[in-house]
């Protein structure tokens, strides 16, 4: 009752927006400017049939998946190790925390020089984007780890690789869940910017691209796409992150 | 010894960047040493100051207009649930739309000048504080509010002497959350118009020139240094200032 009740208040927000927005279009009266809902959706539909919408899209959330699969195989096991031992924290945290402030969209232009324009530079940013905050996040994660269950394992035997995959992950993948949602979320912030200046395809290419064409209407489609594709990730992760440890439920934010 | 360690690893990649660099025989691949010569060319001619300036004061604009906007309306979806509910939609359908993705469209409103930058700005910054403002208003103990209400305290008065203090260390937490995705935004802002769009200044447009009109790429390097720097000044510089003004509150 209360979900009809809430999708109900959802739906009337979003009409009298989309009726204020339409009043505007109106007053503006330049589908240049402002096109009016309608528009934009008939553009939805039209981009939806050619398939310009769904591959740009593809194209995106490949990259999103590759960058953010590369950086949580490296990150991880480097926050494990610096949340570990001292000897990894003292040898990386110097070189973490003067990259780390570098936005991952300040590498672009060096990026272009390297790579070139195409996929690798996408790719490239966005994995520097979701890296930090996966080696940040896993390592105050395992620092923050119970030490009465890495004593009490010790003491069982346990060590090494076996207690890393038993004891240390299980107890610090809430908090690598939660770096992994913020890795994703900066990597998806950062595709529009790196697609736009140095990809040939992708959303954040076809939103200049048309742009350019003055198809304001195809614009905000694809605007929008980006809002539901990033809407959908973390909806996603979220609904892994219940699935894979519903006993966190309070430590999620 | 421990700082030995800790530079250890630093100094042994800048050392590795500069000898691959100088056998690649690359001419415009940047070097360390050329780097800090260009740092020290760009700092005495001026022209990274006044770039930085240019970059920083459309944040800072931008972050004013942001935090003025999403802390009232944060103050009243989280103390009237009737506005959250009625609001929430709308927030949660713009939310996820990056900044830079809005950008063609602030280009064509408002063209490319300063005040579609502090629009940016303000746009990245203003849902990091809006989320936060809620969830601090949301989190305040309710006895709090009952006692005020018992005591017979009007409720403008209410949200001045108990409902914002209570609230601010969230509060602060999304400011300096949207300050930092502020910097962020505002380097990609001006990154993309220089590339696509023409002229734009601020430090993200000169790293574009860098890269499209000099033959040694080192000044970009300089202009990477500095955002990062910048970046980290201003969150530590947002967290002195707040601690001090506010002694109670841990953001």
């Amino acid at each position: 009752m209360a979900r009809v009740g809430g999708l109900l208040v959802y739906l009337r927000t979003m009409a009298i927006f989309a009726l204020a927005w339409y009043g505007l279009s109106l007053l503006v009266g330049s589908r240049l400017l402002l096109p009016s809902p309608l528009l934009v959706l008939d553009a939805v539909r039209q981009s939806a049939l050619d398939g310009e919408l769904l591959r740009n899209a593809g194209i995106s959330l490949l990259r999103l998946v590759l960058a953010v699969a590369v950086a949580a195989l490296t990150a991880i096991p480097l926050g494990i190790a610096m949340g570990l031992s001292r000897a990894w924290r003292d040898a990386f945290d110097l070189l973490v925390e003067m990259l780390r402030p570098v936005a991952g969209i300040a590498w672009i232009p060096l990026a272009l020089f390297i790579f070139g324009i195409g996929s690798r530079l996408p790719i490239f940013i966005m994995f520097y984007s979701a890296f930090f905050p996966l080696v940040i996040g896993t390592a105050a994660g395992v620092r923050n780890v119970d030490a009465r269950l890495l004593a009490a394992s010790a003491t069982m035997g346990v060590t090494g690789v076996t207690r890393i995959r038993h004891v240390v992950l299980p107890a610090a993948l809430p908090a690598i869940m939660v770096s992994l949602r913020l890795a994703v979320a900066a990597s998806w912030t950062a595709v529009v910017a790196a697609e736009l200046v140095g990809a040939p395809s992708g959303l954040g290419y076809a939103i200049e691209y048309y742009r350019s064409m003055l198809a304001t209407p195809t614009v905000m489609a694809f605007i929008a796409m980006i809002g539901v594709l990033g809407f959908l990730t973390d909806a996603g992760l979220r609904a892994l992150e219940a699935r894979l440890m519903p006993w966190a439920k309070d430590i999620r934010p | 010894m421990r700082t030995l360690r800790q530079l250890a690893l630093p100094l042994a990649l800048i050392v590795l960047w500069e000898i691959l660099v100088a056998l690649s025989g690359s001419p415009r691949a940047p070097r360390p040493s050329t780097t800090a010569l260009k740092a020290v060319e760009m700092l005495a001619d001026g022209t990274l100051l006044a770039a930085l300036a240019t970059s920083l004061g459309r944040v800072f604009g931008g972050f004013v207009l942001a935090t003025l906007l999403a802390v009232p309306l944060g103050l009243a979806m989280g103390t009237l649930p009737v506005v959250e509910r009625n609001l929430d939609p709308l927030v949660e359908s713009f939310r996820p739309i990056a900044a830079i993705a809005i950008l063609p469209l602030v280009i064509l409103w408002i063209g490319t000048g300063n005040l579609a930058a502090v629009t940016i700005v303000a746009y990245a910054a203003f849902f990091p504080i809006l989320i936060n403002t809620i969830a601090g208003v949301k989190r305040i103990d309710r006895s709090l509010i009952r006692a005020a209400r018992t005591m017979g305290i009007s409720p403008l008065t209410r949200l001045r002497t108990v409902v914002l203090p209570a609230a601010l260390p969230s509060i602060l937490v999304g400011m300096r959350i949207g300050l930092g995705i502020a910097w962020t935004a505002i380097i990609a802002a001006e990154l993309a118009v220089g590339a696509k769009a023409g002229t734009s200044g601020g430090i993200g447009q000169m790293m574009f020139v860098f890269y499209a009109y000099s033959i040694q790429l080192s000044g970009i390097v300089v202009c990477m240094a500095a955002v990062g720097l910048v970046a980290m000044l201003l969150d530590r510089g947002l967290r002195a200032l707040l601690a001090r003004a506010f002694p109670w509150s841990h953001p």
